[in-house]
């Protein structure tokens, strides 16, 4: 259909070149930090060498030179990665494909499918960070290549300004658009094929064992684990403890989790009123546990309780997540039961029989001293975790032999995980079916957005008893020995035992003003964080359900969709059509066309005939008046004289602006005058 | 297939009245259609889609729809490149045979809206890509090879644009029928110049006539060749030397006289003959046997002349912008 393209000019051909070599790196430039080097390497030097090219005037090299380069190129991406598909070696190809696309790029389709291969590579950076640093970076990029995209097809070389705007508009434009597919589009769970979440770098989280002569890596990680907003109040600390793992199994040096158990229904909570209700964004951790405040009554429709009340997503957690769920802080599971399942009964009493002998013997004499009395016991094992020599501390001696042993009576020093374990071990040698729980507690509450966040480093290890009647009950070893540590969290232990600990744990009072000034902008940081993620990166199928949902809709349903897109689109032309309608073009007139038309309205109330025509000179019309009604004739006469002035006279912005306040006087002198009087000389 | 095409575009337009000498782009008239690049960008796009949900990554359905948006404003941008344009006609400048065609036709804007990279076509021929400036005008020059004798219609041209991001083409038909004039290509008759008249002497190449020269004032459309320089720098007012009568130098150039026997032959001759006693200042008059010119004088008559040499046994025809050579 199109008439064949006008003879190509080679300069007209590589006008926006200039640019695009500035906006392709600008788009590769957040890959830097994910690729091996030398694609770094060899895409500056193609770029580079483009633009001296450019400048120098010189053709590009030949298609046979580059199509061997490419499959050198090529080879090297497979050699680096062993494939050229998934997210790293992809990447590496597209970036590689885009600086020689760009090294021999004769024409300007060339350019254009470069640009558009810029898109691609703006894209591909959300593999790796989707924060909103990068939003607004990949923002800038964006621009830049439909800047360039704009230059190509300007036809001239367009001023830098005139094509900012240009940009600028059309992305400005489009976020309309964006808002509306993104909420309205319906969203299916991925992946649609392979298996992305196998490429995803590896995150932390709370490991599925428990080793008390390991290191406390995660203590050290200032990295944000979940942030919760409660929907009404606040729970007080000392009962915010996010049940994540519960581990029953031990060999006598490590606890590990159990997840093959059966599933049961969650506890229908009896007094509604009683239920904290919260929402928790959860950075991805690779694992299917969902952290739950204790004790966990609703929980979200994607997740299962256990039979060991540990709550599990139907699937791993590759992505950030949101859930809503509620607790009940009083009620413990198993409340009300009179007896716990033998079975249950018989993993929660093991012990490896050559495990802890020294404990044994000692729990033995407690035993003899308290009878059946289990509380009595669990007391007297809290009791002597409370005072000396126990100190808690994040740099215990290593353990070595029996942990259990060696802990308790020799090194007497260590963190939740150590004292957990211990206690676990003890009460199981009396007789007390116990297991240990790790997740989280503590946390900072953030005023501003009003949240609670959880670092890894809030991660936390307690132990839950089994005691009839009352059901699996929370004990918490560590609130023995460091009652800071579960009210304040990590800082009032520091401030207690002037203990040395990671810099960013230190908050609160006795800080320079430096400090405060960092924190508060960590803060703010964390904020901005949090909101980003949780409106933006969290929406999924799920939210999207729900989102439909409060308008009586349903993604899953087409109808619904088109009903959504259709108001969604509708009203944004409507807007669109209305802000056209407001900016249409209007003929604009100067101040003193309009009190000369103000004038003429105003002597032509009275008399029709007396109105100014269109054609009529200004002095020729109030000549005219002035004969018909002579007591108007001078304030008239000295109008037409300051208004040709004000029109036609070269005058200084003073000089106009008094001149036209002589004419607003006029005028006023004009409309004072009674007009019903008939004109005095008339008569004369 | 060019008729095929030819046809559908006929039809398309059919609605639409000739334009004549003005048209006015509006919403009626514009065409718009994605470009191959606007297909590659939609296939990437759709393939960004595809990554978005397969990763379920957030920013990656963000920035798809921004870039969806983007695409789908281009249309509105294209289309409104075109929008609200005046295309005139201007007056050709008449051209001798075989020689290229230069056709102005003027393209204003009253919206206050700059357009940019706008194309005009006529068959394979285009111009551009030039810009309109806001409340302004840009006059566009199709570049035409050069045609035999005659009087010509423009065939049917396109004005069309792909900015701001060449996905996407709107363009509109025009039938604007600018008046092209072809002259034949003068050929000199030889020794016989001068035609002759039956009541005078016959033409000679110098000064006419023995009647002493009248002197009148320079009005425009004299001859150079008559103003007298020497008064000029006396006085410093243009004067002219005129025949004292112009009865008595009266050159009549006939059609019968010519020695050649093809019509178009004979009329690059008489063409030449008039551009010779245009230059010389005679006053002459143009016999054809379908047509008399008065005698007459200057550039005006001069060119009613040569008019009547292009228009001669003829009807305007459509321009043939790619010529087989």
């Amino acid at each position: 259909m199109t008439p064949a393209p006008t003879p190509a000019d080679p300069r007209a051909e590589l006008r926006g070149l200039d640019l695009a070599l500035v906006a392709l790196p600008v788009a590769a430039l957040p890959h830097v930090w994910h690729q091996p080097l030398w694609i770094t390497a060899l895409v500056v030097l193609a770029i580079a060498t483009r633009a001296w090219l450019l400048a120098t005037g010189r053709a590009a090299p030949s298609l046979a030179a580059m199509s061997l380069l490419a499959l050198i190129a090529g080879g090297l991406t497979f050699a680096q990665f062993g494939t050229v598909f998934g997210q790293e070696a992809g990447t590496a190809l597209l970036l590689v494909m885009i600086a020689f696309k760009l090294l021999e790029t004769r024409n300007r389709r060339d350019i254009v499918i470069a640009l558009f291969l810029g898109y691609f590579v703006v894209v591909t950076t959300y593999f790796f960070d989707q924060s909103i640093l990068i939003a607004g970076y990949s923002l800038l990029a964006t621009a830049l290549l439909t800047a360039a995209l704009i230059q190509v097809h300007a036809g001239r070389p367009l001023p830098r300004r005139q094509l900012a705007r240009q940009a600028g508009t059309m992305l400005l434009h489009a976020l309309p658009f964006m808002l509306i597919l993104f909420f309205v589009f319906p969203r299916v769970e991925g992946p649609l094929w392979g298996d992305p979440q196998r490429e995803e770098s590896a995150r932390t989280g709370l490991s599925g064992e428990l080793n008390p002569g390991d290191i406390a890596s995660l203590l050290q990680d200032d990295s944000t684990a979940l942030r919760v907003e409660f929907t009404d109040a606040v729970p007080p600390p000392r009962a915010q403890y996010w049940r994540a793992l519960v581990m029953t199994d031990f060999d006598g040096r490590r606890w590990s989790a159990d997840e093959n158990r059966s599933v049961i229904e969650a506890p229908a909570p009896d007094d509604d009123d009683r239920v904290t209700r919260y929402t928790a964004t959860l950075e991805p951790t690779r694992a299917r546990y969902l952290p739950v405040l204790d004790y966990p009554v609703a929980l979200p429709e994607d997740a299962e309780l256990r039979a060991n009340h540990q709550v599990l997503r139907d699937r791993r957690i590759t992505s950030r997540i949101q859930y809503s769920a509620g607790a009940d802080l009083v009620t413990p599971p198993g409340a009300g039961e009179t007896s716990l399942d033998p079975q249950e009964r018989a993993r929660a009493l093991h012990l490896p029989p050559s495990a802890a002998p020294r404990s044994r013997a000692e729990v033995a004499l407690w035993r003899a001293t308290h009878g059946d009395d289990d509380r009595a016991i669990i007391q007297e094992a809290l009791r002597r975790f409370a005072g000396e020599p126990y100190r808690y501390t994040l740099q215990p001696p290593r353990l070595q032999d029996d942990t259990t042993d060696q802990f308790l009576f020799e090194t007497q020093a260590g963190y939740c995980e150590h004292y957990a374990s211990a206690f676990a071990v003890l009460m199981r040698a009396a007789g007390i079916p116990t297991r240990v729980v790790t997740g989280y507690q503590g946390g900072a509450w953030q005023t501003r957005g009003e949240y609670l966040r959880l670092r890894n480093a809030d991660a936390h290890a307690w132990n839950e008893v089994w005691l009839d009647g009352e059901g699996w009950v929370r004990v918490d070893p560590t609130a023995a020995i460091a009652p800071e540590r579960i009210e304040q969290g990590l800082t009032g232990l520091a401030r207690d035992t002037g203990e040395e600990i990671p810099g960013f744990l230190l908050r609160g009072e006795g800080l320079s003003w430096l400090q405060r000034a960092r924190f508060g902008l960590e803060d703010w940081g964390d904020f901005v964080r949090f909101r980003w993620e949780s409106w933006v990166l969290a929406f999924d199928p799920e939210r999207q359900r729900e989102l439909f949902a409060r308008l009586g809709l349903d993604p899953r349903d087409w109808r619904s969709v088109l009903i959504a897109l259709g108001v969604g689109f509708g009203s944004l032309a409507l807007i669109a059509f209305v802000w056209i309608w407001l900016r249409r073009p209007r003929q604009r007139r100067s101040p003193a066309d309009r009190l000369l038309q103000r004038l003429s309205d105003r002597i032509a109330r009275h008399d029709r005939s007396l109105a100014r025509q269109a054609h009529e000179p200004v002095d020729a019309w109030t000549r005219r008046v002035g004969r018909a009604r002579p007591d108007l004739a001078q304030p008239l006469t000295t109008f037409a004289r300051v208004y040709n002035r004000q029109r036609f006279a070269p005058l200084t912005p003073e000089q106009r602006k008094d001149q036209l306040d002589h004419l607003r006087d006029l005028l006023r002198q004009v409309s004072r005058g009674k007009p019903a009087a008939p004109p005095a000389r008339e008569h004369a | 297939m060019a008729r095929v095409r030819d046809d559908a575009i006929r039809w398309i337009t059919r609605r639409h009245a000739h334009d004549g000498q003005a048209a006015r782009l509006g919403r009626d008239r514009i065409y718009i259609l994605p470009t191959r690049a606007g297909y590659t960008l939609l296939g990437i796009l759709l393939v960004m889609l595809l990554g978005s949900i397969n990763y379920s990554n957030n920013m990656a359905f963000l920035l798809t729809f921004l870039l969806v948006g983007i695409g789908h404003n281009a249309m509105w941008y294209t289309h409104r490149n075109l929008l609200g344009l005046q295309v005139a006609t201007l007056p050709v400048p008449p051209v001798f045979a075989g020689q290229p065609l230069g056709i102005p036709l003027r393209l204003s804007e009253t919206d206050g809206r700059a357009r940019e990279a706008l194309v005009l076509r006529v068959g394979n021929r285009a111009t551009g890509p030039f810009p309109v400036p806001g409340r302004g005008a840009e006059t566009a020059r199709l570049e035409l090879s050069g045609q035999p004798r005659g009087l010509y219609r423009l065939p049917r041209q396109r004005l069309d644009t792909r900015y701001p991001l060449g996905i996407l083409e709107a363009w509109t038909w025009l039938t604007l029928t600018p008046e092209i004039v072809v002259y034949p290509d003068p050929i000199d008759p030889g020794a016989t110049l001068g035609g002759t008249g039956e009541d005078e002497a016959p033409a000679s190449t110098g000064h006419a006539g023995d009647a002493p020269d009248q002197i009148r004032p320079y009005r425009p459309g004299d001859p150079t060749g008559r103003i007298i320089w020497k008064a000029f720098a006396r006085s410093g007012k243009l004067h002219v030397r005129e025949a004292a009568s112009g009865q008595g130098d009266r050159l009549w150039l006939e059609w019968d006289a010519m020695p050649a026997p093809d019509t178009e032959t004979r009329l690059s001759m008489l063409c030449h003959q008039v551009l010779a006693a245009h230059a010389e200042g005679r006053f002459f008059g143009l016999r054809l046997p379908d047509q008399t010119l008065e005698p007459g004088q200057g550039v005006s008559h001069r060119d009613s002349c040569l008019r009547a040499l292009a228009g001669f046994r003829t009807e305007p025809i459509e321009l043939d912008p790619e010529p087989r050579s």
